[in-house]
């Protein structure tokens, strides 16, 4: 007879179990995606310096101090709102950034070629306009290493440690906020 | 020579017809678990979208480095494997099997097994079930309410004929 | 002026659910019958009003008033006056409107059509309704009033109605389903109603029946439109995609079944009736949590209203009292329900258990697959996704026991049955239907797929079977006294039989190409040619773009001609594929047009798809058979029953 009643009581009881998830879930953000890079080592790569014919990065000559890696484009609006504040954290906190950008037009298999030329013009102009926190930018044309870094645009930003071992990453824009609560402790800490 | 240039536009004709696919596969096999892939990939970054279904660039680009796999001679599984290495299990749209995904199955099939359990105890633990008083009760009670009702249940219940007697009867 | 009166109206209308929600319980309790009266007319006050009210919001969109905040966000002076109307009810409060207008609708169809129904209890179903109504409307007008002004702010025009909603599908498939989803309010109100009174009887599980019934053929309806919808205007010819609004619709659809053929136990047998009570509340529950989920931006959709969480707490606050509400009264009161009637483990009764069974073990595996990644990333285990892969491999195990059962419970006695009479004939028509289904395969096909031989061999089972049940029927009475009811469980599984063929079919043999063509070019694709005559400039109302002629012929002989576009919508700058459908009964050919390359050819999509009409229109006959049965006569005698 108890079993019974119990019985007629679970649904009640998974209904508030229920309530409580959803109300949980009012207040997270549902297109949030875990980054599946952390604790990994940054992935290898071999793609040229965004403004030199000549000149090739690899992780090699990349990964040798704790980095900030920023993902960004100049098509790309919220990074137009980041820029300053990263140059901000380049020249006042002394953080290294190195600029990945990701070029969204570049797709040989279907005809389209990216312009290099203009890019490095449009590149130049924001810069000098809105600030220049970048050491130097890598050009990922072909996506590839953004494939391997699991970016989808941008911006994203890594922190890389001394060890090339990817702490954080970041999806969405980087502002006084997020380095605060969330990239500041992990970056400290690596920087020591 | 005349006989050659007419042979060469001939031909040449011929091929300005043949329409090519976008991706060359290097067989039907291939060409199907490409197809199953990008239906189980999921695009990470667009409102819940397979990589199959969307424009996004990252969509397109993880529809070419899957073709780019298959080529190599990954089979299906390692080439999920390798996109959820990159974007996460979010990118798959099966999900992983631990202690919170087995409920997945285990509720499901746990809540049959014990529905089947109610029914059998429930059957077992009513009398003989052959015309007891209580039923009739009810016939006669339906009769004075709505003899439409009566009539459904006439029809319900001579589907209920017992046949078999019947044909035992005839034997 | 006009959205003034449609605010008004609205506050009129709430008022009166208040006032139902008092004046015929006090009546209740003092057994005054005067103030029980009041229920009906207070009923039809509460649908007046907001019937007025809706008019007025859809005059706002006909008129183009963009002083109107919804109007404005969700309509365009060069949209084409039908899409107005639709887009009236595009948006969220809009959307919600229609959802008040259907619920004050239902209750008012109970108002008039409870002549059978004793009137304590009619006075009682209307009271629930009430008390549901108060706090949606309080809702609408607190957080989501459609009428709200731009004012002084004066916008020039709209910013249009979203392209993907510009088509028929967005006029009929959204009330349709809101219909489906509001009448499951009324065999809700009938159980908590029958728990509140204690009366659980013959009467309230025979009329609980046609309204259960009526609701669900709508939600069928609904479902099946929006299936097609999808296919037709999407662009990538899927007709399901587990997205998590289309479970959020199909959860209520699941429950709502069992609840059908549960309420026949009920009814015919005295039997099953706490879990019907049961059923009736989940069906209804799970109509307000899916409006909760497309509303309150807790999942990713393509088919989520745009929202902030404070309004999803409101929802969620009501979901709570309503759900929650109902359930602690379940959980007190349904001890007192007594079932009497008595089955053997083998019997029509066990049968109806199994359905039963399955469909709610397929409510779960839906539920858990559409709400665990949120659990999943809120305990801390990070995000997964949940799609197609796992739904259908579920359902692809669920749909065997299920069509199975379906083949043979008609046949089942009530009571009890023997188990050895049902061994040679489904031996029988089993060998039966896989061997047609294997001759029929490798004729058409020449290509047996495991899922095709399956699925279609349970449809084939299915059709046998009813075949056979309604012919012994038919032998013992004559078909004129067969009751409608009857021929609502034939229509309804045969029409599910051609929707479990449809999709085996469909989605084991359909095939398709992505080639790149000049216009001259031709494509081969299963025996049919796809010839690309012509590419032209297209404009429209409020879009241009490019259309793609497709001219399509077989072995030489010309079949048809398609149109394959490509619209450009610059309200909303937004681009839009609109595929060219050649439908037919066996197959359907299918043309996406893709991007213009470089080289000025053009990427296409091009598909052949056997069979996929089947499923909708095994959906419509489905539907169908739940609306044959509101014509059933006993449903249609007035007689005022004097007992309970």
């Amino acid at each position: 007879m108890t079993k019974k009643v119990n019985l007629r009581f679970l649904p009640l009881a998974l209904f508030v179990l229920l309530l409580a998830f959803l109300l949980k879930g009012l207040f997270s953000d549902p297109n949030e995606r875990d980054s599946a890079l952390i604790g990994k080592p940054f992935p290898q790569f071999e793609l040229p310096d965004l403004n030199s014919d000549t000149q090739i990065h690899t992780e090699k000559t990349l990964l040798n101090e704790p980095l900030l890696i920023n993902v960004w484009g100049t098509w790309c609006i919220t990074c137009k709102y980041e820029l300053p504040y990263l140059a901000k954290l380049a020249k006042e906190y002394d953080v290294k950034i190195v600029g990945l950008y990701y070029d969204q037009n570049h797709a040989p298999e279907f005809g389209q070629y990216a312009d290099i030329p203009a890019i490095r013009i449009e590149v130049k102009d924001m810069l000098a306009r809105l600030g220049n926190p970048y050491q130097y930018n890598i050009l990922d044309l072909d996506r590839s290493l953004s494939l391997n870094l699991g970016v989808t645009g941008a911006p994203e930003t890594f922190i890389v440690d001394g060890d090339g071992i990817v702490r954080m990453h970041h999806m969405g824009d980087v502002n006084e906020r997020v380095w605060r609560e969330k990239l500041a402790p992990v970056w400290n800490e690596i920087s020591q | 020579m005349k006989l050659f240039v007419i042979a060469i536009i001939f031909i040449l004709s011929f091929s300005s017809q043949a329409t090519e696919d976008q991706i060359i596969f290097k067989s039907e096999q291939q060409k199907s678990t490409y197809i199953e892939v990008i239906a189980e990939l999921r695009c990470p970054k667009c409102q819940n979208q397979n990589i199959a279904d969307s424009n996004a660039v990252v969509a397109k680009d993880m529809r070419v480095k899957v073709k780019a796999l298959l080529d190599e001679g990954k089979n299906k599984q390692q080439v999920i494997d390798y996109m959820i290495n990159r974007y996460g299990q979010f990118a798959h749209y099966q999900p992983p099997f631990n202690f919170a995904t087995s409920s997945l199955w285990l509720l499901p099939i746990g809540f049959i097994l014990f529905a089947v359990f109610v029914q059998i105890n429930r059957s077992k633990s009513e009398s003989e079930p052959h015309g007891n008083t209580s039923e009739l009760d009810d016939e006669l009670a339906q009769l004075l309410v709505n003899p439409l009702d009566a009539e459904e249940q006439g029809v319900d219940n001579i589907l209920n004929e017992d046949d078999t007697i019947d044909k035992k009867d005839k034997r | 002026m006009i959205p003034e009166l449609g605010n008004f109206a609205l506050y009129i209308a709430f008022a009166f659910s208040i006032l139902l929600s008092i004046f015929p319980v006090i009546g209740l309790k003092q057994n005054n019958a005067r103030l029980m009266a009041m229920a009906p007319n207070l009923t039809l006050g509460l649908f007046v009003f907001t019937l007025f009210s809706f008019l007025c919001l859809v005059y706002a969109f006909v008129t183009d008033d963009f002083t109107v905040v919804n109007v404005a966000q969700n309509s365009n002076s060069l949209l084409p006056t039908h899409y107005k109307f639709a887009a009236s009810f595009g948006s969220h409060e809009g959307s919600f409107l229609l959802w008040l207008l259907m619920q004050a609708g239902w209750a008012f169809a109970v108002a008039i059509w409870s002549k059978g129904l004793p009137v304590d209890m009619r006075t009682r179903i209307l009271s629930v309704l009430g008390w549901i109504c108060v706090g949606f409307y309080a809702y609408i007008i607190i957080s989501s009033n459609p009428f709200e002004r731009t004012l002084p702010y004066f916008p020039v025009d709209g910013r249009d109605l979203n392209p993907l909603l510009q088509d028929i599908g967005m006029i009929i498939h959204p009330p349709l389903l809101y219909m489906g989803y509001v009448g499951l309010s009324i065999s809700f109100a009938f159980a908590i109603a029958a728990l509140l009174s204690g009366n659980l009887d013959s009467t309230w599980a025979k009329w609980s029946r046609p309204w259960t019934a009526a609701a669900w053929a709508f939600l069928t309806l609904g479902l099946t439109i929006g299936s097609w919808w999808a296919y037709s205007e999407l662009g990538w010819g899927g007709w399901w995609m587990w997205d998590p609004v289309e479970n959020a619709a199909f959860m209520p659809w699941l429950v709502a079944t069992a609840l059908l053929h549960s309420l026949a136990v009920s009814e015919k047998r005295n039997a099953f009736k706490s879990w019907t009570v049961f059923l009736a509340i989940a069906a209804f529950s799970l109509s307000l949590l899916g409006t909760f989920l497309v509303r309150s931006g807790v999942i990713v959709s393509v088919h989520a209203f745009a929202t902030d969480p404070e309004r999803g707490v409101f929802i969620l606050v009501l979901l709570a009292l309503v759900i929650g509400g109902s359930l602690l009264l379940y959980s007190l009161k349904a001890g007192n329900i007594k079932s009497f009637g008595k089955f053997s483990i083998f019997s029509r009764e066990s049968m109806l258990w199994g359905n039963n069974v399955l469909l709610v073990a397929a409510t779960i595996v839906v539920f858990l697959g559409t709400l665990l990644p949120l659990v999943h990333k809120e305990i801390g285990l990070g995000t997964i996704s949940i799609g197609e892969p796992f739904f259908n491999q579920m359902f692809t195990y669920l749909i065997i026991p299920f069509a199975l059962l379906m083949g043979i419970a008609p046949l089942v006695r009530w009571k009890q049955d023997k188990l050895n009479n049902f061994i040679t004939k489904p031996l029988a028509i089993i060998a039966i239907s896989v061997t047609l289904t294997l001759v029929w395969l490798k004729v058409e096909f020449n290509d047996i797929k495991t899922l095709a031989l399956l699925g279609t061999s349970l449809g084939i089972w299915i059709v046998l079977f009813t075949a056979v049940e309604l012919k012994r029927m038919l032998s013992k009475v004559s078909f004129i006294k067969l009751p409608l009811s009857h021929f609502s469980m034939v229509l309804g599984h045969i029409g599910l039989a051609f929707l479990i063929a449809g999709v085996a079919l469909t989605s084991q043999y359909s095939v398709e190409r992505d080639v790149k063509m000049f216009v001259g070019d031709s494509a081969e694709l299963r025996g049919y040619q796809f010839n690309f005559t012509q590419i032209k400039n297209i404009e429209g109302p409020n879009y241009d773009g490019w259309a793609a002629v497709i001219n399509i012929t077989q072995q030489g002989e010309h079949v048809t001609d398609m149109l394959a576009e490509k619209r450009f919508y610059p309200v909303q700058r937004n681009t839009m594929t609109e595929a060219a459908i050649d439908d037919g009964f066996f197959r359907d050919i299918y043309i996406s047009l893709g991007e213009r390359l470089p080289d000025d050819s053009w990427a296409l999509r091009l598909y052949v798809k056997p069979y996929v009409r089947w499923i909708w229109m095994g959906g419509i006959i489905v539907a169908l058979g739940g609306f044959v049965t509101l014509f059933d006569r006993r449903y249609r005698n007035r007689k005022h029953s004097k007992q309970g």
